[in-house]
């Protein structure tokens, strides 16, 4: 018999729970490597936040910090430092939307403005170099429009993904019957 | 029913949107990427081989000295041995001019004057008109 969890705590099963859903991330993202900017971290953040609620606040930055071990703590790794919480609050704040399209497309912008976000360290860059605000700002920019056409493939192949998988993987998630998946409505 | 044409409006709408920002982000990248830079000095290059056969090239370049500026432009091959003065060619577009075998060289000449410095340090300016001609004597 399970006792009821007092506030705060977390249980082994959260631990564990947390741990499986790293690595599901870490192993999609190996398994999608040879297809650049093509990539299920976004779809599984914006699932794991839906389903599992507050564990996210322990899943990305478990993440993160593995992704730092994994591939060498560069540059990258400051944009990662911001853009995968940040995506994991904007789907927490429109957590009560379940239409596919809806999730489709904002896994979608999401994609489309990684290479925005992950500019700003560049802002940061290029004004201390001696450029000051406007060389960073300029720095930014030209790092950023550098790489659309990576973000273009990001924000459509995250949109194919997200149309794609939403229904059948939340319906296989809604078989999990203990804390947070059972919340979800049942309404497909 | 006016429920589900409701959200089909905004399904169609919220697709819409997206379309228009993969769209303005395809032309803020077609008008703002940084374009190859064109060197900044028209030059041409002429080569007149042993049967008197020329070949011009033409090429805008940044190059300060004659090598590289050869080095550029595309279709023209050389060699030679290296010296303390630069390289020394014995060979241009595989036709090799040995001064030791029979008296020829390739003869190096800028504007219709004959070139005073080698390869390495024969300065290049825009409008310069070079021009590397087999020479027997």
């Amino acid at each position: 018999m399970e006792r009821k969890k007092k506030t705060g705590e977390i249980a082994v099963q959260d631990i564990a729970l947390i741990g499986v859903m790293v690595a599901v991330i870490e192993v999609s993202k190996a398994a999608l490597a040879f297809l650049p900017n093509i990539e299920l971290t976004s779809f599984w953040i914006i699932l794991f936040t839906l389903f599992f609620g507050w564990r996210i606040l322990l899943v990305v930055p478990a993440f993160i910090l593995i992704e730092g071990v994994i591939y060498g703590f560069g540059l990258w790794w400051v944009m990662y430092l911001y853009a995968w919480p940040l995506l994991a609050l904007a789907v927490w704040l429109f957590r009560k939307q379940e239409s596919v399209w809806f999730w489709s497309i904002l896994s979608s912008i999401f994609g489309l403005m990684f290479g925005f976000l992950c500019a700003i360290p560049y802002v940061a860059i290029g004004a201390a170099d001696g450029g000051g605000l406007i060389g960073g700002l300029t720095a930014g920019f030209s790092w950023w429009v550098a790489g659309i056409p990576w973000d273009i493939a990001h924000g459509v192949g995250n949109f194919v993904l997200m149309l794609t998988l939403y229904r059948p993987v939340r319906a296989a998630m809604k078989r999990f019957s203990f804390g947070a998946a059972s919340k979800v409505s049942s309404n497909n | 029913m006016e429920n589900k044409s409701k959200s089909s409006k905004k399904v169609i709408l919220g697709v819409a949107a997206l379309v228009v920002v993969i769209a303005a982000l395809a032309i803020l990248y077609n008008v703002f990427r940084e374009k190859p830079v064109e060197g900044s000095k028209s030059i041409t290059i002429e080569v007149v081989n042993k049967a008197e056969e020329s070949t011009k090239y033409q090429l805008k370049t940044d190059a300060e000295y004659l090598r590289q500026a050869m080095e550029e432009a595309e279709g023209l091959t050389f060699s030679g041995t290296e010296s303390e003065y630069g390289m020394m060619v014995d060979t241009v577009n595989g036709e090799t001019a040995d001064y030791s075998v029979d008296s020829s060289y390739w003869g190096f000449y800028v504007n219709g004057e004959y070139c005073n410095y080698g390869i390495d340090t024969q300065p290049v300016a825009d409008g310069d008109a070079f021009s590397i001609v087999y020479t027997a004597e």
